[in-house]
This record gives structure tokens, C-alpha cells and sequence, in this order.
């Protein structure tokens, strides 16, 4: 079953007015994504990979092209409809600044259930069940800054999977960990896939990581250079 | 609320940016409570002045034609709102015989018991007169007759002698509200039956209430007379009281309209950076699904939580500012503060406003809060600064001053009140705080240079940081353009005024001793007053006397308008005329005077239209003469509403021979001497002879009284001023405390940060002095300008360098001592602390 598709899209920064001066980041890059991939887009620094991803989760829009979300045209949704998209039906992870600091680690992974108007009691025990899952429930009611890096984007891993999402969007979780945490990281996504058939797509530079996906789509100046389908992962890295 | 346990937990996080919102909302409340209940205090304050120089406000309302009218024509008054009395009055001049001594007196008719009741006459002894043949006197009068309570006196009247008893003394300030210059009091029915005249009444005197608007009063009366009544303020010393206090009126307006609109101000910035300092944290929330609208009720509802507690503490401090500073206008103006009262109104206003301002200061953030571009929210650095402001600030202000361009012509054309430059000056200075953006990166590069060598590094990384964040630091320098606007505007606007009186009295009173009529001015037939040509040729012969003028003064109509009529001779041979014509020299004015024509109060011009070359009927003791009218002048004794005319003109076209003021100078050191001799000759005269140090004290204190309850206000407005720049300052740190750790970590010293932190804002200090002294002197004009109609005549508006230096040197040091105390904390951060601050 196709999760997401990307249809032709492209993205110029800056040139809204007039002739094309402006910086064309992403040029027709088209793919699908089916459920249960676990997809990684590596390129070099600057090759356009996140601005991929931004677009396919509807945090910026393409100039050219479109994408499709379970069926649904995103260009289709003005911002509200499309903030309420993000919150039931993507989960995002980032490199840093991912947790609120003033919030414990059960609130911030609670928060896009109360947002969505959740009652308390059920927004906690989810929040707990997800810390589960990424084995974190024993810091639940720490604070962010009293944890580890790599602690921290377990956490944000589990608010992305909070609301069970269509798809799991992460841009380069592991550009601020150290190797292990990293590993650690990596392999609770591969786990994540394999066990509960959730869709990821992880956009990094580090081509270790990428190993770890089953398709790997490598980007050159903001184009498609390759895209490969790989050997059911392990699940763990060998390394 | 889904969001609030985020607000909760930022407040407890960060519990200074939290306070600072709420102490920006608790400075501004407290100022509009401050400043409201000082204003009440300094308008009750100038009623009371007002009362002292005239007596109960009234109106006066007499027979369109000459005369006595019949009190059948006077239509009812007395459900109109804000009357305290209605009183027929009747005068007739008389002549008293008191054992070999007679003198002229004008008796007064009134119900006497009624308003000894009423309390509009106190009578320092004995009783009110009742029948036909009691009378009261005037207390200083019956002093001089060597009278007293129970004694005869033998009364002249059209139908002979009639043996009188005196059965009480009334205090003379009071006798003054009904008096025209008369000094003895009969029962209203009793004087007019003497005078064969029975029903008939001279004028009718209607007494406010303290707290009445006289103007809406008049207005109401006005429209209920007959083609053949007219209702007027009372000329002479009342109108002068009445133009004076509406001058200070618009002060005070002003001073009020520009603390509440910097208050607002304060606000607005400061929910601002409340809001744009959390950008990141809303900009993950959105990521994260939150739509837009949470956002804003997020914002809004920490706006109004925070608005509503710092009105409390605001409502609060305010009260406890209000009362010393209320004592302290009531002291400036002599007018002692009985009980500290204030209305409740305020406080509830107060209240309301401090949640509501809050909420509209943040409704602007709350919506940018809604827009923020989400990838700010996973971004590395800031967002970098918006581009392309400059020209949307630069038209918006030129459009907000032409918009308070138009009104200002307005007011001066007078299509619309005085009062309407209010919110027009108040627009032209939020318009100076809307360029600022555009004018603070280049005034800040000047400033820069000027900085010492030894701290070029720390003066470069502050311009830099100004440089990026132009609308961010604009908003900080705009606290500061605000209050120092504020500052020098009200300040030059006050003390042009004040320089303006004080001048015209040292210019119009050169002398030692003045003789004036006790009571009000004469408005009676001239045989009533006292012999004219003698007195001034008898004060010549005193030895010790270099000089004298004589002025007569006598109220009357110009075109239907109350007016004062001054007769008086311009000294020859003087270098500066005692009178400021406008548009004409000397020497015309003295041959325009000769030639028996008129000069005419600016206040009289306006109202009636008249100019220069018009001519104008003035009616004195019920005569009607046609003047020619040679210039205008500028007056402030009787307001502005005078006619001048030579003495000459006064005896011969308006009958005016009495004398009303005796201006005596001595010569030289024989001022002190002067003083038994000129005392006997008023004494005989019913005159009051007054030092002119003693009169130039009274003036001084009235006017100082005004200015100091104007300043006390203004004090009061410097105070908010400072706090909110200090609030603002110490945000704007608590702010950078990222960045200055970042610059601690690549090595600069704790000290070099300080300094850092202290060199921009004294900066910003500057960079807000300077817009804001370009703010305050539009200010100090528009107020100029729009009291121009009130006054009939611009004032003279010059350059103060030391209040413009005074305001300059403060603005950079609140700026420095707010500065320092947040840059020595930040610096001292530890490290990893300040680099992980969100
Ligand atoms: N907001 C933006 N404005 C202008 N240019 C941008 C913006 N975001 C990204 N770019 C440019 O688009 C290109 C691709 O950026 P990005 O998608 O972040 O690359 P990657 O994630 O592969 O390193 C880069 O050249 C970058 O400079
Ligand atoms: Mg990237």
C-alpha cells in the first residue's frame, strides 16, 4: 500500500517575483513510499534533503509539484487543516531542539495528543506507553536538559510515535549523537519497521546509517541520482 | 486550555521574563491611575483657585438692552443640571452718612437671608438684613467707617433719607461673587421699592456648583433666554482665571493623553518580546500540529492572566503614588487637600484596562505567533532579520503625522476643539517611535565613532547586534523616544507658558505700588465711583513719587460680547510700550491711541471676529460708542477680552472717568516710603493700595501653583518612563543571554560583556534621545499651536538646550543603570548554562 507519494515536486527559495534568480533547492524529484519502508535519502550538505522532507510533511510547500499523504493532496489544505495533518499523521524527528525544555519528558511526548483536545488520563498513559517503546519510561518525568542526547531523541521518537502515524519523518536524528547513541537511535527505527510495519523516511549525510534502511535514495544537486532498493535490513547494524 | 501547563511551566522556568510582563503592565496601570487621580486633584485644585480669585463660578445673565429688565422675563432655570443658585440682583448707587462722613457706595439688593443660607455669603458677624430698614456691610468697609453690628447709618435713596441699622458684616471674598464694587447689602424688595423700581432687577447671577462645567452650564442657560436676555461669563478678573485654567486644562489633557499612550506603549513592547522571545518554542509547537489558533489563545490567555495581575499591583501602587502627589498639587496650588478622595471608577477602569491592553498588545504577537515560519522551529541560529521594513515604517509614520497634521489645522481653524490635538499630538509621537526603525542603524553608526578606541571591539559587536535587529531594538529605543518625547514636550510647552505670563505682567506692571478698587471692577455709572481726576493728581503730589498712571477699567459689551474696557495713557518717552501689539510699532500705536482708536484683546478678536481696521460698538454704562479698532494685543488680565483706549477716548466717547488701578512708581529707594501715604489715600478712596512685590507674589504663586501641578504630573510620567525603558532594557538583555554566552565561550571576559551590554544601550540611550527630541519639540508645538485659539495669540515657542540636555543625560543613564545590572548577571552565567539556554 503506497503511504506517500512524491509527484514531480520541486523547490526555489526566493524567486517568487521575478526571473529565476533564486536558489533552486530540489528539482522534480518523484518517488512513492509503501508502508513498512524504511527509506533513507543521503546526499552530500546542501544536496536538497531536507527540504524533501519539509515538503513531505507539509511544514513548507513546493513550488512544482505535489505530494499525496495517504490519498490526500497536500497542496489541497490551506495551513490549518494542514497543522492538524502533522499532529494525527506524521511524526517528526530533528537533529536538535526537538523537546520543549520547560516540559518533562512524558508532557513533551503528550503534547500533540493534547493538542488534539485528548483527555488528560489518556494523553499521559499513551505518553507512557510510547516512552515505553523506545525504553525511556523510567526518565518520563525528567526534564530534557537532565538527559543525554541520545535519551532526548528517544523521547522525540517516541512523540512522533504517539499518535501512531502514517509515516515517521526524520532529518538527520543522529547528526548530534555520538556512535552509540546513534546505533541505539538507528536500531530503534529498524525495530520500529520490522516489528510494527512503521513507515520511515530518515534523511541523512552518513551513509553508515543509511545501511541500515531498506531503500536508499541518493540525492545530487537537489536531484535523484540513485535510487536502491536494499537487502531486508537486520535490523541492527552488524557493527 | 490545552497549552496551560506550557504557560505554567515557562513562567516557572523562567520566572523574570514573566514578572517583567507583569511589571510592564503594573508600571502602566499605576501611571494611568497615578495620573488620573493627579489630575482630578490638580482640576479640583483650580477650581478652587478660580473660586479664590472670583469668587463661586457663575454666570451672568443681563438685559440685552440697556438697563433693568423685569425678573417676569427670566425663564426657569432650575432643573437645568449643575445650578447651585439663581440670584437676582439689584443695584443702585447711594450715598451713606455715617456722623460728618459720607460716602459713595453702591447698595445691592439680594435675598440676603437665603444666601447666608445657602452659604454663598458669609457673614463674619451678627445677622442677615431682613426688613426694609437693616442692612449688611462689607466687613472691610465698615472697618474703615469705624462700624459695627447694631450701629445707624442714614442711606440716600430716590425717595429720601432713610435711617438704616446695620445687623451683620459679610466677609468681602464672598461679597465678591455678587459685588460690582459695592460694599452694602439690603433686602432685594426694600432696595428696589427705595428706588421705585419694584420687579425690576440690574442682572442675575447664577451660581454653579463646584464641580460644573460652566461652559456646558452656559450653553444650556443660552439656549432658554429671550431675544431679550443675554447669558455671559462674567467678565474681568473671572474670564482672566477662566482662559488661564483652560490653558492648563490642555496641559493637563495632554500630560494625561501622553502617559496613557506611552503606558500603552510600554505594554505593547513588552508582550512583544514576550512573544517573539519564545519564537522557537511556538514554532516547534506548530510543527508538531498545533494549529494557529491554539497558539493564539495561548498567547492571548497568558496576556490576560499576566495583564490582570499586574493591574492589581498596578491599581494598587498607583492609589499609594496618587495620594502623595495629589497632596503635593494641592499644596502648589494653595488648595489645601481636605480628604484624598478618588473615584472608584478609576481603580475598576483600572483594572479592566490592564487584562485588556494586555490583550491587545498581544493580539499582534499572538497572530505573528500563529504565522511563524515553522522551520524556525528546528532551525540552528535565529531567523535572519526581516528585510525591507524601512519604507512601510517610513510611510506609515508620514502618513500618521499628516493625519495629526490635518487636525491640528483643524483645531487652528477651530473646526474642532482644542482638545481633539490630544490623541493628534499623541499620533505624532507614536509616528516618531514608527521611523525609528529606519533612523536607528545610521544614528547608532554615528554614535559609534564616538565611543573610545579602548572599547572599539565592544562597540563594534553592539552596533552589530543593533544593525540585525533594527524592528527588535527599535522597539526598546521607542520606550525610550516616547519618554524623552514626553519629557521635552511637556517641559518646553509649560514653561514657554509660563514664560509667557510672567513677561507679559513684568511688562505691563512697571511700578512700585499699585491702588486698585476692592470688590469686583466697576460696572456702575460712573458718579458711583470714586472722583476721578483728582485721586492720581493727589497720588502726583505725594512727595517720594516719580510717577503715575492712571487706568480706568469698567465692564461692558463689545458686539454682545462681555468685555472689559481699560483706559489708560502709554508713558511718553518710555522705550517699551506696557501693552504687546501685535503687527504694529510703537510710535503708530501711540498716534493710533491718540487718535481715539482701540486696541482689542486677542480672546475679544476671536470672538467676535473683529480685526484690525473693523470698528467695534462697545456699550459701557448703558452707552453705546463705535470705535475704530487700530491693532491687537495680547492680554492677560482680562483674558484677552479687552478694549484699550487713551484716557482721553475713555472720558470723552465711553463716559469712563473713574479710576479703577493707580500704578505709582517712586523714586529712587523712596519705594518703603510710599506706603503710609498711598494707604491713607486708598483708605479714603475705598481703594486697596498693594505693593507690587506683593502683587507680583500672588501672580507668581497662582501661576507657579499651575506649573507645579503640571510638573508634578510630568514627574510623575518620567518616573513611568524610566521604569518602562528599564523594563524594557533589562528584557532586551535577559534576551541576549545566549549570544553573550556564546561570546564568553570564544573568550571575552565577563567584563568586556558588561561593557558590551552597556554600550549599546547607551546607544540606544542616544539613538532614542535624539528621535525623541525631534518628537518632543513636534509635541511642544502642536500644544503651542492648538492652545493658540484658546488663548487668541500663538506663544512664543523657543529651544530649552538644558531641559533638551537634562532629558538626553537621563535617557542614557536609566538605559546604562538597566543595562548594567542584567549584563553583570548574564555575564557571570556559567557557561554551559547560557549556550543551552533555550
Ligand atoms: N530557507 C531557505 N532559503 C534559501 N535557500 C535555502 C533555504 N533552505 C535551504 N536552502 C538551500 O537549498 C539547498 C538545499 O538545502 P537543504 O535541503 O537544507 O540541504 P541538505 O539538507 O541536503 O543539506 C541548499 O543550497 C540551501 O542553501
Ligand atoms: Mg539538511
Amino acid at each position: 500500500m503506497t503511504v506517500l507519494a512524491a509527484e514531480h515536486i520541486s523547490k526555489t527559495f526566493g524567486a517568487e517575483a521575478a526571473a529565476a534568480a533564486g536558489v533552486q533547492a530540489v528539482r522534480d524529484v518523484a518517488f512513492t513510499v509503501e508502508q513498512g519502508t524504511f527509506l533513507a535519502i543521503t546526499g552530500a550538505s546542501g544536496s536538497g534533503k531536507s527540504t524533501v522532507l519539509h515538503m513531505l510533511g507539509g511544514i513548507t510547500r513546493p513550488t512544482a509539484g505535489r505530494v499525496v499523504l495517504e490519498g490526500v493532496d497536500l497542496a489541497g489544505l490551506d495551513d490549518e487543516q494542514l497543522a492538524l495533518l502533522r499532529r494525527r499523521r506524521i511524526g517528526f524527528v530533528f537533529q536538535r531542539y526537538n523537546l520543549l525544555p520547560e516540559l518533562s519528558l512524558a508532557e513533551n511526548v503528550a503534547l500533540p495528543l493534547e493538542l488534539d483536545g485528548k483527555p488528560r488520563t489518556a494523553c499521559r498513559s499513551a505518553a507512557l506507553e510510547a516512552l515505553e517503546q523506545v525504553g525511556m519510561s523510567h526518565r518520563a518525568d525528567h526534564r530534557p536538559d537532565s538527559v543525554s542526547g541520545g535519551e532526548q531523541q528517544r523521547a522525540a521518537i517516541a512523540r512522533a510515535l504517539v499518535t501512531k502515524p502514517a509515516i515517521l519523518l526524520a532529518d538527520e536524528p543522529t547528526g548530534a549523537l555520538d556512535s552509540a547513541n546513534s546505533e541505539n537511535v538507528i536500531a530503534l527505527l529498524s525495530k520500529l519497521v520490522l516489528e510494527d510495519r512503521q513507515t520511515v523516511v530518515l534523511v541523512t549525510h552518513d551513509s553508515t546509517v543509511a545501511d541500515a534502511a531498506t531503500r536508499v535514495i541518493t540525492m545530487r544537486d537537489g536531484q535523484i541520482a540513485s535510487d536502491e532498493t536494499q537487502a531486508a535490513a537486520t535490523g541492527v547494524p552488524s557493527s | 486550555m490545552r497549552l496551560a501547563h506550557l504557560l505554567a511551566r515557562q513562567w516557572a522556568m523562567r520566572p523574570g521574563r514573566a514578572l517583567a510582563t507583569v511589571a510592564s503592565v503594573a508600571v502602566a496601570v499605576g501611571a494611568v491611575v497615578a495620573t488620573w487621580v493627579a489630575a482630578d486633584a490638580s482640576r479640583s485644585g483650580y477650581r478652587r483657585l478660580t473660586e479664590a480669585i472670583e469668587g463661586a463660578p457663575s454666570i451672568e445673565i443681563t438685559s440685552t438692552e440697556e438697563g433693568r429688565f423685569s425678573i417676569e422675563e427670566l425663564p426657569s432655570l432650575g432643573d437645568i443640571p449643575g445650578l447651585r443658585a439663581i440670584i437676582p440682583l439689584f443695584y443702585r448707587p447711594t450715598l451713606l452718612r455715617v456722623g460728618e462722613k459720607r460716602v459713595r457706595e453702591i447698595a445691592m439688593g439680594v435675598d440676603c437671608k437665603t444666601l447666608v443660607g445657602q452659604g454663598l455669603l458669609e457673614l463674619t458677624e451678627g445677622e442677615p438684613c431682613l426688613a426694609p430698614d437693616e442692612m449688611v456691610l462689607d466687613a472691610g468697609l465698615a472697618s474703615s467707617l469705624k462700624l459695627d453690628v447694631g450701629d445707624e447709618v442714614l442711606l440716600f435713596a430716590r425717595r429720601g433719607i432713610k435711617r438704616m441699622q446695620v445687623t451683620g458684616l459679610a466677609e468681602s471674598a464672598s461679597l465678591a461673587t455678587f459685588s460690582a464694587g459695592g460694599g452694602v447689602v439690603v433686602e432685594i424688595a426694600a432696595l428696589s421699592d427705595m428706588s421705585s423700581s419694584l420687579g425690576l432687577v440690574d442682572r442675575v447671577r447664577v451660581v454653579l456648583k463646584p464641580d460644573a462645567s460652566r461652559s456646558d452650564v452656559l450653553a444650556a442657560i443660552s439656549k432658554r433666554m429671550p431675544d431679550t436676555l443675554s447669558a455671559a461669563v462674567p467678565a474681568g478678573r473671572a474670564s482672566m482665571a477662566e482662559d488661564v485654567l483652560h490653558a492648563a486644562d490642555l496641559g493637563l489633557d495632554f500630560v494625561t493623553g501622553l502617559t496613557v499612550a506611552m503606558s500603552w506603549f510600554i505594554v505593547v513592547n513588552a508582550m512583544l518580546m514576550n512573544v517573539t522571545e519564545r519564537r522557537r518554542g511556538l514554532a516547534l509547537v506548530r510543527l508538531l500540529g498545533g494549529t494557529a489558533r491554539q497558539l493564539r489563545q495561548t498567547v492571548i490567555t497568558e496576556a490576560a492572566i499576566l495583564g490582570l495581575f499586574g493591574a492589581v499591583v498596578g491599581a494598587g501602587l498607583g492609589l499609594l503614588a496618587a495620594r502623595p502627589i495629589a497632596g503635593g498639587i494641592a499644596g502648589a496650588l494653595n488648595a489645601p487637600l481636605t480628604e484624598f478622595t478618588y473615584d472608584p471608577v478609576i481603580v475598576l477602569v483600572a483594572m479592566l484596562m490592564g487584562p485588556a491592553v494586555a490583550i491587545a498588545a498581544a493580539w499582534w504577537p499572538a497572530r505573528e505567533a500563529g504565522r511563524v515560519e515553522l522551520l524556525e522551529g528546528i532551525a540552528q541560529a535565529p531567523p535572519p532579520p526581516a528585510r525591507g521594513v524601512s519604507m512601510r515604517y517610513l510611510l506609515g509614520a508620514i502618513s500618521l503625522w499628516c493625519l495629526a497634521g490635518l487636525i491640528l489645522l483643524a483645531v487652528l481653524f477651530e473646526l474642532m476643539p482644542p482638545r481633539a490635538a490630544v490623541p493628534a499630538g499623541t499620533i505624532t509621537m507614536l509616528a516618531f517611535v514608527g521611523i525609528t526603525p529606519v533612523v536607528l542603524p545610521w544614528v547608532s553608526s554615528g554614535l559609534v565613532r564616538l565611543v573610545p578606541s579602548c572599547w572599539w571591539i565592544e562597540a563594534r559587536i553592539a552596533h552589530e547586534q543593533i544593525m540585525r535587529q533594527p524592528v527588535r531594538t527599535a522597539l526598546t529605543t521607542g520606550v525610550l523616544v516616547v519618554a524623552v518625547s514626553n519629557g521635552i514636550g511637556l517641559g518646553h510647552a509649560i514653561q514657554d507658558n509660563v514664560d509667557n505670563v510672567l513677561g507679559w505682567y513684568d511688562g505691563w506692571m512697571q511700578a512700585d505700588w499699585l491702588v486698585v478698587q476692592a470688590g469686583a471692577l466697576g460696572a456702575m455709572p460712573p458718579q458711583a465711583g470714586p472722583d476721578a481726576a483728582e485721586i492720581d493728581e493727589i497720588a502726583r503730589e505725594i512727595p517720594g513719587v516719580a510717577k503715575v498712571e492712571a487706568i480706568g477699567v469698567a465692564t461692558g459689551r463689545a458686539d454682545g460680547v462681555a468685555c472689559v474696557v481699560v483706559a489708560r495713557d502709554l508713558p511718553a518717552g518710555e522705550s517699551s510700550l506696557p501693552l504687546d501689539v501685535i503687527d504694529l510699532d510703537e510710535s503708530s500705536a501711540r498716534e493710533a491711541l491718540e487718535r481715539g482708536e482701540a486696541f482689542v484683546g486677542t480672546a475679544l478678536s476671536q470672538k467676535t471676529g473683529i480685526e484690525p481696521g473693523d470698528e467695534i460698538s462697545v456699550e459701557i454704562y448703558g452707552r453705546t460708542t463705535k470705535v475704530k479698532v487700530a491693532a491687537l494685543v495680547v492680554d492677560f488680565m482680562s483674558g484677552g477680552v479687552a478694549v484699550h483706549v487713551s484716557r482721553e477716548t475713555g472720558r470723552t466717547q465711553f463716559g469712563l472717568n473713574a479710576i479703577e488701578v493707580l500704578l505709582v512708581t517712586a523714586e529712587q529707594g523712596q519705594a518703603a516710603s510710599l506706603q503710609a501715604p498711598l494707604e491713607e489715600l486708598a483708605n479714603e478712596h475705598g481703594m486697596l493700595a498693594r505693593s507690587f512685590a506683593e502683587m507680583q507674589s500672588m501672580i507668581d504663586r497662582v501661576v507657579q501653583g499651575i506649573v507645579g501641578s503640571l510638573k508634578s504630573i510630568l514627574m510623575l510620567g518620567f518616573v513611568v518612563g524610566s521604569l518602562g525603558v528599564a523594563n524594557t532594557v533589562t528584557m532586551n538583555v535577559l534576551e541576549k543571554t545566549r549570544t553573550l554566552g556564546l561570546l564568553r565561550s570564544v573568550g571575552m571576559t565577563s567584563g568586556q560583556v558588561t561593557r558590551l551590554v552597556v554600550i549599546q544601550s547607551i546607544l540606544l540611550g542616544a539613538a532614542g534621545g535624539a528621535i525623541g527630541t525631534f518628537g518632543g519639540i513636534t509635541t511642544a508645538l502642536f500644544i503651542q499651536i492648538s492652545s493658540q485659539p484658546l488663548l487668541g495669540y500663538p506663544v512664543q515657542m523657543s529651544l530649552r538646550p538644558g531641559l533638551i540636555a537634562l532629558n538626553m543625560a537621563a535617557a542614557m543613564l536609566v538605559t546604562a543603570v538597566a543595562a548594567w545590572l542584567p549584563a553583570r548577571r548574564a555575564s557571570r552565567l556559567d557557561l554551559l548554562q547560557a549556550i543551552s539556554a533555550e
